[in-house]
């Protein structure tokens, strides 16, 4: 009797776990503050989350820098490749910003370019020194900059995470690196249904 | 007319070498070799697999190419959720062995194009292998959404 209780029981409790909010990837509902930041867009305009928040689109915010040759570009076109799998209505509702560390070289302009190799859904962002200390302050995100070669040339260490909100701006996940694609792509279609309600 | 001027240069590049991948002597076999271009005047990576055939341990200490400026080799590495990148002066290969450059990994960084490049081209690059005459590769221009 009692098992024929418990059984029941423990089913209904493992599907309520299975529909929560356990992320195959890294789960930042908790963690994290929600979307908020004053920078300017690969436009050169000033926009802050508002500007992103009013079409429902899901968030997934990466930092890195253009000058970056082999971990940023990857990231960016690793999430390219799951956006491009996903259905139409779906990728519809999705963007990525990508916010330059390295405002010493990247501009507005050089984001743009940068970001067209990826989609129309990857936006550019750069911001002044106190503007990114902000937003990287918020999402503890950090970097540092190498002594530079003779040209002038240097190397930037960051955070490679990428952080998902939802269409309000609720922290989500966080993707790392060592995070396989079918989980991204598992915890993008529910992030984005979620968002559409 | 610079710019025909590279793209003849190259394209002589390409005839001498597109006889390709195999070398002559078969002994160091270089596969898969792609340069990942990025729109706007950034680095960009080159990726490949190679193969020691020969029968003793083989250095790589560098490349050049006439498309960019400086080649150098280079290895990402994740600690502790930052990404990092490193020079590396030299890689061994022991005899039989492969070596691969691959995404988030060991890349070569091309700095400071100096040839109009577009996807689909070919790029000689000649790797360097300490007391050997170079290794030349062409290396297949790639997006970042074709990787």
């Amino acid at each position: 009797m009692l098992k024929r209780l418990c059984l029941p029981l423990f089913i209904a409790f493992f599907l309520a776990g299975c529909t929560g909010e356990d992320w195959r990837t890294t789960d930042i509902s908790k963690t994290m503050p929600p979307l908020d930041f004053k920078l300017v867009n690969e436009n050169g305009k000033t926009v802050t989350e508002e500007d992103y928040e009013t079409e429902g689109k899901a968030t997934l915010l990466f930092f890195g820098y253009t000058h970056c040759p082999d971990v940023c570009p990857t990231t960016l076109a690793r999430l390219a490749k799951v956006t491009k799998s996903l259905d139409q209505d779906l990728r519809d509702k999705l963007q990525v910003l990508f916010v330059s560390v390295d405002p010493a070289r990247d501009t507005p302009q050089s984001m743009a370019t940068y970001t067209s190799a990826f989609g129309p859904e990857f936006i550019g962002m750069v911001g002044d020194k106190s503007e990114l200390e902000d937003v990287t302050n918020r999402y503890r995100i950090a970097y540092s900059y190498d002594e530079p070669d003779k040209d002038g040339n240097y190397t930037v260490t960051h955070t490679s995470a990428v952080l998902a909100f939802d269409s309000q701006g609720n922290p989500a996940f966080m993707l790392l690196q060592s995070d396989p694609d079918v989980a991204l792509k598992g915890d993008l279609t529910r992030l984005i249904e979620k968002g559409q309600g | 007319m610079r710019n025909l001027l590279s793209s003849l240069v190259l394209g002589i590049s390409v005839f001498v070498f597109s006889s390709g991948l195999a070398f002559a002597d078969g002994k160091i076999e270089v596969t898969d070799a792609r340069l990942r271009l990025l729109p706007g005047d950034v680095p960009a990576a080159g990726y490949f697999k190679l193969h020691n055939g020969t029968d003793e341990a083989i250095k790589l200490v560098g490349a050049h190419t006439g498309a960019y400026k400086k080649v150098m080799m280079h290895m990402s590495m994740e600690k502790d959720g930052m990404a990092e990148m490193h020079a590396v002066p030299e890689i061994d290969v022991a005899p039989g062995e492969d070596f691969e450059f691959a995404p988030s990994g060991y890349h070569l960084m091309f700095m400071k194009r100096s040839a109009l490049l577009q996807y689909g081209d070919k790029v000689t690059v000649m790797l360097k292998v300490e007391g050997q005459k170079n290794v030349p590769v062409n290396f297949k221009v790639v997006s970042p959404a074709d990787m």
